[in-house]
């Protein structure tokens, strides 16, 4: 069991900029870790919390969301509108109990593929440091023993 | 004259015109302090009415029921402040129109209900400010404050044994005035976001889902929280988000009958300090 614990990370990134950022990591050959896995969406405001309910449903450790910078959004006001709906979902995930190191939101610009490569090595160490998200993911493991339900 | 008898007459009064062809209020119960809702067509039926500091429904959660307004009549129903707040928000979601809806405005003070001056939404602006200005439930943020304090794993524990109790029963939903989706989120299965049975991770899926879709539109009249059969706190996390959205964004849900729905609207300069 030395093999070290490598976390499950899903982004949800608009593809305008983050997704075009993540392009840019990519094509300069900078490498950042894979444990992410990018859903790529037409913009933030399309991100619903749905979606990160979905990926801890599925077995994320981790969930990042990313997007155009404030007055960089392709449709002008979808990130304003998905910064409220964040700042609203964020607060009740941590009420309870969902760990708000483990959903994480950033502003990634098409030109910032530095920011990209290096925010994903930084959310997979810290996220490695916490381990698996053991306390959700039981409540699968309930459902899939427990015949009475 | 005391305010049963006032709201009986004018009640018949309404009635007997024409003004509307319904009044929606309280009435005797199941047990002396219990109050149920009923449905007044007639002016000799108004002897039914009661109104006193048992009255805690709100009952505008009746009027969202499919085609009540649709033919342009108007109806009357019995409302506390939060009662009120309801209707603005419904008007300002295009729900209703508020010119159908008649206002019998009532607060309990003491456990006395008296009466509030008015008949229109808007007629009742000042009372939804100094509700505003009382705050919100200090009893609710202590309780809040001290999840808030304990660890994130010690809080998952605490919602994951009040949601294992859960059976989705959805009388939350059912009650609440701002639940008036045609369809909800829980019941759309293509694709199928909430896991529907009753065990805990769908149980805490739904419950956050419900949650968040009345962020800023909750009005804290407490149905949910009384209706729900084994007594899962849900006034703590509404409260929660009540708060969040007035420490964040100023908002305080159903100040008026065209107040931009919280998450339908944004400012260039809300606060951001959570994004990397
Ligand atoms: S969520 Fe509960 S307290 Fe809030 S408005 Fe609906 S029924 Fe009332
Ligand atoms: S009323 Fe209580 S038991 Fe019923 S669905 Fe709502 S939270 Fe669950």
């Amino acid at each position: 069991m030395s093999e070290p614990f490598e976390p499950k990370i899903v982004a949800f990134v608009c593809t305008y900029c983050t997704y075009a950022g993540a392009d840019l990591a990519g094509t300069s050959r900078m490498k950042y870790a894979s444990n992410v896995r990018i859903v790529r969406l037409p913009c933030t405001g399309r991100i619903s919390p749905m979606f990160i309910l979905k990926a801890l449903q599925k077995g994320a450790d981790g969930v990042l969301v990313s997007g155009c910078h404030p007055g960089d959004c392709h449709f002008a006001q979808g990130n304003y509108h998905a910064r409220r709906r964040w700042t609203v979902f964020r607060a009740l995930l941590a009420f309870t109990g969902i760990p708000e190191q483990r959903i994480r939101f950033s502003w990634i610009s098409a030109a910032e593929g530095a920011k990209f490569a290096e925010l994903i090595n930084s959310l997979t160490e810290d996220i490695r440091k916490l381990g698996p998200f053991e306390q959700y993911h039981e409540l699968q493991t309930v459902i899939e023993t427990q015949s009475t339900y | 004259m005391g305010i049963q008898v006032q709201f009986r007459k004018e009640a018949a009064e309404l009635l007997s015109s024409g003004a509307v062809k319904l009044v929606i209020g309280y009435g005797e119960g199941s047990t002396p302090e219990r109050r149920r809702p009923v449905f007044v067509r007639t002016p000799a039926e108004t002897e039914r009415l009661v109104l006193d500091g048992a009255c805690v429904a709100n009952l505008s959660t009746y009027l969202i029921s499919e085609g009540l307004l649709s033919d342009g009549k108007n109806v009357a129903v019995f409302l506390k402040p939060d009662g009120i707040r309801s209707i603005n928000i419904l008007a300002a979601e295009a729900q209703l129109n508020p010119e159908q809806v008649v206002i019998f405005g009532f607060d309990i003070e003491n456990g006395e209900a008296r009466p509030l001056a008015g008949r229109k939404a808007s007629d009742f602006t000042q009372v939804v400010e100094a509700a505003k200005a009382a705050g919100l439930s200090p009893e609710l943020q202590k309780e809040a404050e001290r999840l808030d304090h304990i660890s994130a794993a010690e809080r998952f524990e605490y919602w994951k044994e009040q949601f294992s109790k859960c059976i989705k029963c959805y009388a939350c939903r059912q009650v609440c005035p701002m639940c008036y989706c045609r369809r909800c989120i829980v019941d759309v299965n293509q694709p199928q976001w909430i896991n529907t049975s009753s065990h805990t991770l769908g149980n805490f899926e739904w419950n956050i889902v419900r949650a968040f879709h009345l962020a800023g539109r909750c009005v804290a009249c407490g149905g949910c929280d009384r209706s729900c059969p084994v007594n899962i706190p849900l006034r703590l996390i509404n409260h929660r988000m009540a708060k969040e959205v007035l420490d964040a964004f100023d908002y305080y849900a159903g100040e008026s009958t065209d107040q931009k729905p919280v998450l339908a609207t944004f400012r260039q300069d809300d606060p951001e300090t959570f994004i990397l």
